[in-house]
């Protein structure tokens, strides 16, 4: 027994003295970041989930964070156009997989390895851009008092049947980008034969099509479509204010990945490394579960049923060429 | 000699020969100075950033990095021979809404400002309101109203009337150029109002005693006469309704009608990554359209002189007696006023008041919600954006109209050489899609060795640089009306070009310029497809933080926005109207 406590004793003084170091280098790194005054983040994350976590690190570290909000692609055009002119004055970028990665090879972001990081499971670490920090799901959202659970789909196939014809709604895959990417990587679902049929089968079903994802499952808590093909998040964010929704249990779900990365030529370094720091660790993570996200930390799960059993598969990155050939695809099959 | 002939003189002198007596007589001339400085600055604005669009659609690169000179973005944007039948749909759209939004605002500006139909002052003050209103939230009220499945008018008339479905289809050609036209009617309401409180009664009077009846001089005298400001107002949203986006991406895009912006969109400006380059051809392209409408308007307004009614001789634009028909004109233009704002209004006040963006039922009564009122009342950053945004709404506009009224003299009234390119000028900035100038006012000011870039000053300068256009149209159609007899009068009397315009035009010009610094400030306080590019992430303005609100989904919070940005801009529009009426000088 007391061999027992020894070794506990010995355990937890190595563990404190390797702890240490990583602490003190934190401290050191916030009273820096302090001096610079602020950090700049643009970013496609939802103003509610930014200004939840961007308060609480203020709280705790004294550092204000001024945040630029906008649609993924804009945030790299912007990031991209202020970095080639030597004048960026961000210094996180917050959004997900395809435009990082093109940030990414364009030279822009700087090596930061931050020590919260080890906490995400492996096959969610990017070798580039460090840990997939949440996942954003694309599955089949529904009006539960419109559609009876027993009588609602049970699977992308079932979406097919005559009894849904014309009660779909979904972005439009020959302008929204993630709805690209989604019907692209359906044949990771179902194999490539089978998802080039089930692409043409879904668009003979004449589902309406709107600009983005949000507009779509906003015709389904308004009951004008019953069914869409949008993000599930939105079952707990809608359904926490009273909408009646409910999502379609897949099993394997298609989703996007999102990052955060340090601008290499970032004007306050050290407090974008204290927010990085802070932003991957448990306790923001768990605010932004909260708020419906599907982050990557283990064991944190957002308040919707069945979150727990969600299977992510990340969908395909697409190159500029692949966008344009697969848009004209679909404008033949969707469109016509 | 009027400074007018001065001007023609110089300007022709100047042409003929190029000698240095003649510049020096050139810039002898008070004229010559505003000329060369409006001009410079105009051209400074206007070129500026427009060169980096220009270079990208040469280029195969993007902006900032080298590349090859290339004419493929032009082929690849006109030469496909499917965006010829989008480009006919985009006419018809273009057409129809300006036409109907020109018809609605000459009525509704013929009954507040001639008739004397009672609760006329109420209308004029709320006519404007819908161009408070950011044009993406008064179409989502349209359908929220009108489509098929449950569409409140629709499910209510089924209702009442037992029918089988909802008799309105949103979803349609119609339903497109209605919903826009509805949009487009507050401008096209400011210019042609402006000019119908300028107007001369004489000519008016002179038909009725020569027998004609209230209608048909109406029809045969006042009309014509308003053709100027008609043809500004019609040219100004013809432009606007073809380059817009928002309404046809949530009407037309269901209905699957396909307009010229759907494909811009599409392969340029929705694409990924963004392809500035094609985007920058597009625009190209659109700026050469739009440069036509600007030609055809010269044209049509080129007889200055057959369009003055505002003269020395004192007078007031009479008002119409209706007679009983004052009830009927009355009704009709709170028919208008109920299409243009009540029923946007209540339809946005609901979605303030809901807990979430639902068709109401009888159990949405139980859970009302004061919760997005009290995030604006209480939430630091939405004050500051209130702040940002005053700050530019009146700067910028007040700024802009400087600027439209001493630009509008020159290409209205002298015959200075260059004053075509003057106006040409102020057109090729607001030719270009919101996003694609966006991308050019980016990389124009990004770069720039006063570090004005993400700054408040850097906005300003983009929205005087978009939206010049709309305070000259506004200005010139009043300065075409106003004979050069005034002028002459104060040259005559020994008073300077300065003196004169700051004495005699500006109080003349007061309606057009009020109603072009209205305009300025209702679309200046929403403005966002600019302002995104540009502003520092620490002070954002209204536009952008309703943008990323409307973005994740928090309509109820836009709403309620856009609620009290209608309220703030009421206030303004009520001073403003004030300050413009004739009688008050």
């Amino acid at each position: 027994m007391l061999r027992k406590a020894y070794l506990f004793a010995a355990f937890f003084a190595l563990a404190l003295l390797s702890a240490v170091p990583a602490n003190s280098q934190s401290a050191k790194m916030i009273e820096a970041g302090k001096k610079e005054g602020k950090a700049v983040v643009y970013g496609s994350l939802e103003s509610d989930s930014a200004e939840t976590i961007f308060n609480a690190f203020k709280k705790k570290t004294g550092i204000e964070v001024e945040y630029w909000r906008a649609s993924a692609t804009k945030v790299m055009d912007r990031a991209l156009g202020e970095y080639r002119a030597g004048k960026p004055l961000f210094d996180i970028i917050l959004t997900n997989d395809n435009p990082m990665q093109i940030m990414f090879k364009e030279g822009i972001f700087a090596k930061y390895d931050s020590p919260t990081a080890k906490d995400f499971p492996k096959d969610a670490i990017d070798p580039n851009l460090g840990p997939r920090y949440r996942n954003v799901i694309v599955g089949v959202v529904y009006n539960k008092d419109i559609i009876k659970p027993a009588d609602a789909p049970k699977s992308l196939e079932d979406l097919l049947k005559p009894q849904f014809r014309g009660k779909i709604v979904m972005p439009d895959p020959t302008q929204h980008t993630t709805t690209t990417q989604w019907v692209a990587s359906l044949w990771k679902l179902m194999g490539k034969e089978k998802a080039d049929k089930y692409i043409r089968d879904l668009a003979a079903t004449k589902p309406i099509l709107v600009e983005s994802l949000l507009p779509a499952a906003e015709r389904v808590t308004t009951g004008e479509t019953p069914i869409a093909i949008t993000y599930i998040k939105y079952v707990y964010i809608f359904g926490k204010k009273g909408a009646p929704l409910d999502y379609v249990r897949l099993g394997k779900f298609m989703g996007d990945g999102h990052y955060l990365a340090l601008d290499n030529k970032a004007p306050h370094p050290n407090a974008g490394k204290a927010l990085i720091d802070f932003f991957l660790d448990d306790e923001s993570m768990n605010m932004m579960a909260k708020l419906g996200e599907f982050v990557n930390r283990k064991g944190i799960y957002p308040p919707l049923p069945d979150a727990d059993k969600i299977q992510f598969v990340e969908m395909v990155d697409l190159g500029t060429k692949e966008f344009k050939e697969k848009k004209d695809e679909y404008t033949k099959i969707f469109l016509k | 000699m009027s400074i007018t002939e001065k001007a023609i003189e110089v300007g022709a002198a100047l042409h003929a020969t190029g000698s240095r007596s003649q510049i020096g007589l050139f810039l002898s001339q008070p004229i010559s100075w505003v000329f060369l400085v409006v001009g410079g600055i105009i051209a400074f604005l206007s070129l500026y950033p427009t060169f980096f669009l220009f270079y990208g659609s040469l280029t195969d690169a993007p902006l900032g990095v080298p590349g090859h000179f290339t004419l493929k973005n032009y082929i690849r944007a006109f030469t496909d021979p499917a965006a010829y039948p989008l480009l006919l749909n985009s006419f018809i759209f273009g057409l129809g809404s300006s036409g109907l939004s020109v018809i609605f605002a000459l009525t509704l500006a013929w009954i507040t400002i001639r008739t004397n139909a009672p609760f006329r002052r109420l209308f004029e003050l709320t006519a404007i309101i819908p161009n408070i209103l950011p044009p993406i939230l008064v179409s989502i009220s349209w359908v929220t109203l009108l489509n098929p499945s449950n569409g409140l008018i629709n499910a209510s008339l089924v209702k009442i009337f037992g029918l089988e479905q909802g008799p309105f289809n949103i979803y349609s050609i119609t339903g497109l150029i209605f919903v826009e036209s509805l949009i487009l009617t507050p401008l096209a309401f400011l210019i042609i109002a402006a000019a119908l409180k300028g107007m001369d009664p004489s000519l008016e009077e002179s038909a009725k005693t020569l027998g004609s009846n209230e209608f048909s001089v109406a029809r045969r005298i006042t009309f014509p006469l308003m053709r100027p400001a008609i043809l500004a107002a019609a040219t100004l949203n013809f432009v606007r309704a073809v380059e817009s986006f928002d309404t046809p991406a949530i009407i037309a895009l269901p209905a699957r009608i396909e307009v010229f912006t759907t494909k811009i969109w599409r392969e340029a400006l929705g694409s990924f990554p963004t392809n500035h380059n094609l985007a920058a051809a597009y625009g190209v392209g659109i700026l050469a359209i739009a440069l036509v409408f600007v030609y055809l308007y010269r044209r049509f307004t080129s007889q200055v002189e057959s369009f003055s009614t505002v003269t020395g001789k004192g007078f007031r634009p009479h008002q119409i007696d209706l007679g009983p028909w004052k009830y009927a004109a009355s009704a009709f233009a709170f028919l208008l006023l109920v299409l243009l704002v009540v029923l946007p209004i209540l339809v946005l006040t609901l979605v303030a008041i809901l807990p979430y963006y639902h068709v109401p039922t009888w159990q949405t009564w139980h859970n009302l919600t004061l919760e997005n009122f009290r995030y604006v009342w209480a939430n630091a950053r939405v004050h500051r954006a209130f702040a940002n945004s005053l700050f530019l709404a009146l700067g910028g506009a007040t700024v802009c109209m400087l600027l439209a009224s001493f630009a509008s003299y020159i290409t209205v009234r002298t015959k200075l050489a260059g004053r075509g390119i003057l106006e040409g000028l102020v057109f090729i900035p607001w030719a270009f899609p919101g996003t694609a100038l966006a991308l050019g006012l980016l990389w124009a000011y990004v770069d720039f060795p006063i570090p004005i870039y993400a700054t408040i000053w850097i906005i300003l300068i983009a929205y005087v640089t978009r939206f010049l256009p709309y305070g000259m149209r506004a200005v010139s159609s009043t300065i075409i009306q106003i004979h050069k007899e005034l002028e002459e009068a104060s040259i005559a009397c020994g008073a300077g070009f300065l003196v004169t315009f700051r004495r005699v035009l500006i109080p003349m010009m007061r309606p057009g310029v009020m109603a072009g610094w209205i305009i300025l400030v209702t679309i200046f306080m929403r403005e966002f497809s600019a302002t995104l590019f540009l502003y520092s992430p620490g002070a954002e303005p209204l536009g952008p933080l309703m943008y990323f609100l409307y973005l994740d989904g928090m309509r109820g919070r836009v709403a309620a926005i856009g609620l009290v940005i209608s309220l703030i801009s009421v206030i303004l529009i009520a001073f403003a109207q004030r300050y413009s009426r004739w009688e008050s000088k």
